[in-house]
């Protein structure tokens, strides 16, 4: 990050992939090296239309390429969506915490992804991958609405190809030509063997991690052993603007990965 | 022991069940087993039976008119199917073998004899379903909230 934190690099769409109908992923080549930790996010500005945070989906041993992995749902992505390869945009980061892999070393590991939130956990997948003899067991559970809308379809067909990690994939609704589950991500721990000194990391939609949470806490997994990551309405980046704010934090600057024993009282309180 | 006790004993849901509980219920059930696309349960049908599933996997299916059927949930080994059915009800839903399905099928009269007869069997058979019903009504809420949308 620059000395300024409102500093904005311009920035080159050198690759862009449509994953799904309404996602897509740019790459953006940055000679330098962009230094992040997984879980962080960058704010994307598209010039005279808006700036957005999204959660870098690249792998951090490659900071020459920047990726990010986007859902056209708003003003911004949707206008974003239209964007090619060669266009600029403005991108100031990263900013906030991350998962904590590198605290994890010698533990089992269990990653639960649901829908997009498969995009930002793809580089603690990639560090736990990169560093596999440093880790106990690794497993992936995803959950995804059909069939069709499973990210990085590719990339979790490759590690499941791999003898050294789990990847398990449901959906919710499915014809018959889907051969996996069909139910919710919950479900797929039933089949996980889950120790005391695991640890789980999740990213999907909040009303998911909070079942996911609750899931775990009754198979004997303390919340102290259990990080998500937050979505907030951020703007500053910085834990400045007040936008984000949660309880006493701030999610762009304290989050968006908070340990579950830090942040689950609040995620009880509606008015949050 | 045979292995249609075996399997019996260790269904997740008989676990740590009284063995004179199991015999109870080893009295109404036989072991099945169904091919690939087998209906176990078909959509209008009376649900006459309780299925302790002990290989293989089920498609719970609905069927729309002019589309093909659509699966809402999976089941498989140490899953019960037929749960609900404490009183006697017609199935909602097809249920259909994706492959090859080993199961344990309970006659539900006779096991709902068995539960009158002996109410505290009853209760300890009746707090296990409900408990698993609960488990798959709490996922189905959060199915239904299309939360990935």
């Amino acid at each position: 990050m620059s000395a300024n934190p409102y500093a904005v690099a311009p920035l080159t769409i050198a690759r862009a992939v449509r994953e799904l109908a309404d996602v897509f992923t740019w790459t953006f080549d940055v000679p330098g090296g962009f230094a992040f930790r997984p879980g962080q996010f960058n704010m994307l500005y598209v010039h005279g239309v808006g700036e957005v945070p999204i959660s870098i989906s690249g792998d951090p041993a490659e900071p020459e390429r920047l990726v990010h992995t986007i859902r056209a749902v708003g003003h911004v992505t949707c206008v974003m969506d239209r964007l090619v390869e060669g266009c600029v945009l403005g991108v100031r980061g990263p900013y906030g915490s991350a998962w904590p892999v590198d605290e994890l070393k010698g533990r089992d590991v269990l990653v639960i992804a649901g829908g997009l939130g498969l995009a930002p956990l793809r580089p603690a997948i990639l560090r736990l991958l990169a560093q596999r003899a440093d880790y106990g067991r690794v497993t992936v559970l995803y959950g995804a609405r059909t069939p069709a809308d499973l990210l990085f379809r590719d990339e979790l067909a490759r590690w499941r190809g791999r003898f050294d990690l789990r990847v398990e994939a449901t959906v919710d609704r499915a014809g018959h030509d889907w051969y996996g589950p069909v139910g919710v991500v919950t479900r797929l721990i039933d089949g996980v063997p889950l120790g005391h000194d695991d640890a789980v990391l999740i990213c999907g939609p909040e009303i998911m991690m909070r079942f996911v949470a609750r899931e775990l806490e009754q198979r004997g997994v303390a919340r102290d052993r259990i990080w998500i990551s937050m979505e907030r309405s951020m703007k500053c980046g910085v834990g400045l603007c007040g936008h984000c704010q949660l309880a006493g934090s701030f999610v762009c600057k304290d989050g968006p990965v908070y340990r579950f024993d830090r942040i689950a009282p609040f995620l009880q309180v509606k008015e949050l | 022991m045979d292995e249609f006790e075996r399997s019996l004993k260790t269904h997740p849901l008989l676990e740590d069940l009284e063995p004179a509980y199991v015999q109870l219920i080893a009295a109404c059930a036989t072991s099945v087993g169904f091919r690939a696309g087998d209906l176990l349960i078909r959509e209008g049908e009376r649900e006459d039976t309780l299925y302790l599933i002990v290989r293989g996997t089920i498609t719970i299916e609905v069927t729309r008119p002019g589309s093909a059927p659509s699966c809402v949930e999976t089941i498989g080994a140490g899953d019960v199917l037929g749960v609900a059915q404490l009183t006697p009800a017609t199935a909602h839903l097809d249920c259909r073998a994706r492959e090859t399905v080993v199961a344990i099928a309970i006659d539900n009269a006779a096991l709902h004899r068995a539960m009158d007869d002996d109410p505290r069997f009853g209760y300890a058979l009746a707090t296990r379903m409900l408990a698993r019903t609960y488990h798959r009504l709490a996922r189905a809420r959060l199915q239904q909230l299309d939360v990935y949308r």
